[in-house]
């Protein structure tokens, strides 16, 4: 009887949109969060190398600098500048070899016969975007290992294998063939058994641990010739202009595509957190609505409460059924919420399993979704028994 | 059970208003088990006003009730089973059909089966209107409906506040019966103000407001 009296004073209207705008908030958050959860360790693995935000500077070559060739240089002055620049969070050099090297195979071996000049460079292990058990070197080994980047090998094999007709070769057959180094300087040399252990799809250089390549310019290399030609920048705001004028101006170039990776990460994570507020706003809006309904309809249906009171209905009983309402109402919709963005997160994990080598992260949907219920119902439980228990008692008005 | 008043002064009253009154401002007035009081005035007194002070549905007076000599905060407590009111609104739901609107009250005790419930409401001749909405119905059917459903409930007091004031004189004969029957039933007081002479019930007091 009661409930059929109550049920009575319930607008429709008013509880399909709370229902439906509650729905779309919380679907957005859990998605959206999820997202951010399974995507973290993705963003956080393309971007090891370069942190968060960075970029790996040099400077022009113009034709005086090939005439001159000290230009290329950054000199400490304009390192400890760049430090300086409150775009710049961390500075990294980039350390290459002052020595002569060479690489070549013997005839006994299985691979063809090959002699070639290289380069070195090194840079602290924290930026590598290759992580390998191999990757390491003391004096007492006879090994150097190498990580070459990744569209070096692309160039060997769509480029000149094709045209010589070499086979080609993949990432686990390079990584399997030995062959040798020889140093040189300072009128001594020495050979050691190198493979190439990685490829990095960000550091265009030939790379070999920092620690072999300090000791061996101590060697082997010509002296007071540890000079910086590249380095590494970490920026606080990949975003901010004054980095690209400051470059401009000082004619440094900069790899940009690395910068716009980072760009593109910062530009997802912010419109992932954009997308998130805008979901809080929609749930604290619905929230409200469904609230002040509430209170409307208390409000409009005052005299009906109060007789109900008057005769004998205690204030728990008479707000029961607002209370079982909005409950049963915000339940229906979160666990719809909850399903929705379990079907959201299937559909994009795999899309993204397709695209990368992905492992997912934890499902928060449920945890999260279930908490919220709880919230909102406490709140609705505890706000209704409030403004029913303030309707149907009589004020002292003395 | 019997209900003590002392000192009552609605606020909104004046001494000059009610100092001749025989409840307001006055010591010790008592209502006492078994007993049929009429409590007798004009309008704008403040007939209903005392009835709502006994009953706890205004707390707008200055004075002291007591309940078995116990003054109580909230007296809502005493709604379900000591004291049951005729209000003068009648305070029906008019989207619940007869029946309904006196099941909703007996539904808090189950004082009365469905059957004695369907036999009062033909003894006061609305048997025709028993599934009828109270919204339909004239003032003097709602005010049978209204008097039904205060007796469905366990009460030491019924308070019945100008309960005939629309019904004509067999309908008041048959309406104060039952309501005889039931007092006597349950061995209870009955406080029913008028605005003059009232002869449906043997008062044991008459107190001029």
């Amino acid at each position: 009887m009661l409930f059929k009296l109550q049920k009575k004073t319930l607008v429709l209207s008013q509880i399909i949109g709370y229902a439906l705008t509650i729905f779309v908030g919380v679907t957005i958050i859990l998605a959206t969060s999820q997202l951010y959860f399974d995507i973290k360790p993705l963003l956080s693995q393309q971007t090891e190398m370069f942190k968060s935000k960075s970029a790996v500077i040099s400077k022009n070559i113009s034709v005086f600098k090939t005439i001159d060739k000290e230009k290329i240089y950054f000199t400490k002055k304009e390192i400890i500048e760049l430090e300086n620049q409150s775009f710049t969070k961390n500075i990294s050099k980039f350390n290459s070899a002052t020595f002569k090297i060479n690489a070549y195979s013997k005839k006994t071996e299985s691979v063809p016969v090959f002699y070639t000049d290289l380069f070195f460079e090194s840079i602290p292990d924290t930026y590598l975007d290759v992580k390998t058990d191999e990757w390491k070197w003391e004096t007492s080994l006879d090994f150097i290992p190498i990580i070459i980047p990744e569209n070096y090998l692309n160039l060997y094999n769509f480029g000149f294998a094709e045209s010589q007709g070499l086979p080609v070769l993949s990432k686990n057959t390079i990584s399997q063939i030995e062959f040798n180094i020889q140093i040189s300087g300072n009128h001594k040399s020495k050979d050691y058994k190198s493979k190439i252990v990685g490829f990095s799809n960000k550091v265009n250089s030939i790379l070999v641990p920092e620690e072999f390549l300090s000791w061996a310019n101590k060697e082997f290399g010509r002296i007071n010739k540890n000079k910086t030609s590249r380095v590494l920048i970490e920026f606080n705001n990949p975003t901010d202009k004054t980095i690209i004028e400051y470059f401009n101006e000082n004619n440094y170039s900069i790899n940009k595509d690395k910068l716009e990776f980072s760009k593109l990460v910062f530009f997802f994570k912010s419109a992932l957190i954009f997308v998130f507020l805008i979901a809080i706003v929609i749930i604290v809006l619905s929230v409200s609505f469904i609230l002040l309904s509430l209170n409307l309809i208390i409000q409009k249906n005052k005299e009906l409460l109060v007789n109900l009171y008057n005769i004998g209905y205690n204030y728990n009983r008479i707000a029961k059924f607002y209370q079982v309402s909005a409950s049963l109402i915000t339940l229906i919709s979160i666990i719809s919420s909850i399903i929705i963005s379990n079907f959201i997160r299937n559909y994009y994990l795999a899309k993204i399993i397709n695209l990368f080598d992905f492992t997912a992260n934890k499902n928060y949907i449920l945890l999260f979704g279930i908490s919220l219920i709880l919230i909102l119902v406490l709140v609705y439980n505890i706000l209704l028994i409030r403004n029913i228990k303030k309707i149907v008692i009589p004020r002292n008005e003395k | 059970m019997q209900i003590e008043l002392n000192n009552i002064k609605p606020t909104y009253m004046s001494y000059a208003e009610i100092s001749a009154s025989d409840v307001y401002l006055r010591e010790n007035v008592l209502f006492v088990k078994g007993e049929k009081y009429l409590i007798k005035a004009n309008s704008g007194h403040g007939k209903t006003s005392i009835l709502n002070f006994i009953y706890g549905s205004s707390n707008n007076f200055d004075g002291q009730i007591n309940y078995n000599k116990i003054t109580y905060e909230d007296t809502f407590n005493l709604r379900k089973t000591k004291i049951s009111y005729v209000f003068q609104d009648f305070k029906l739901f008019p989207n619940l059909t007869v029946f309904e609107n006196i099941q909703l009250k007996n539904n808090l005790t189950n004082y009365k089966t469905d059957e004695e419930i369907d036999s009062l409401i033909k003894q006061v001749l609305l048997g025709h209107k028993k599934d009828s909405l109270v919204k339909k119905l004239s003032l003097g059917q709602k005010q049978r409906v209204a008097i039904l459903r205060a007796l469905c409930q366990p009460f030491k007091f019924l308070l019945l506040d100008e309960p005939f004031s629309h019904l004509d004189n067999e309908n008041i004969k048959i309406i104060s019966n039952i309501i005889n029957q039931e007092i006597q039933k349950q061995n209870s007081s009955l406080i029913m103000t008028s605005l003059g002479e009232a002869y449906f019930f043997d008062f044991d007091k008459v107190l001029n407001l």
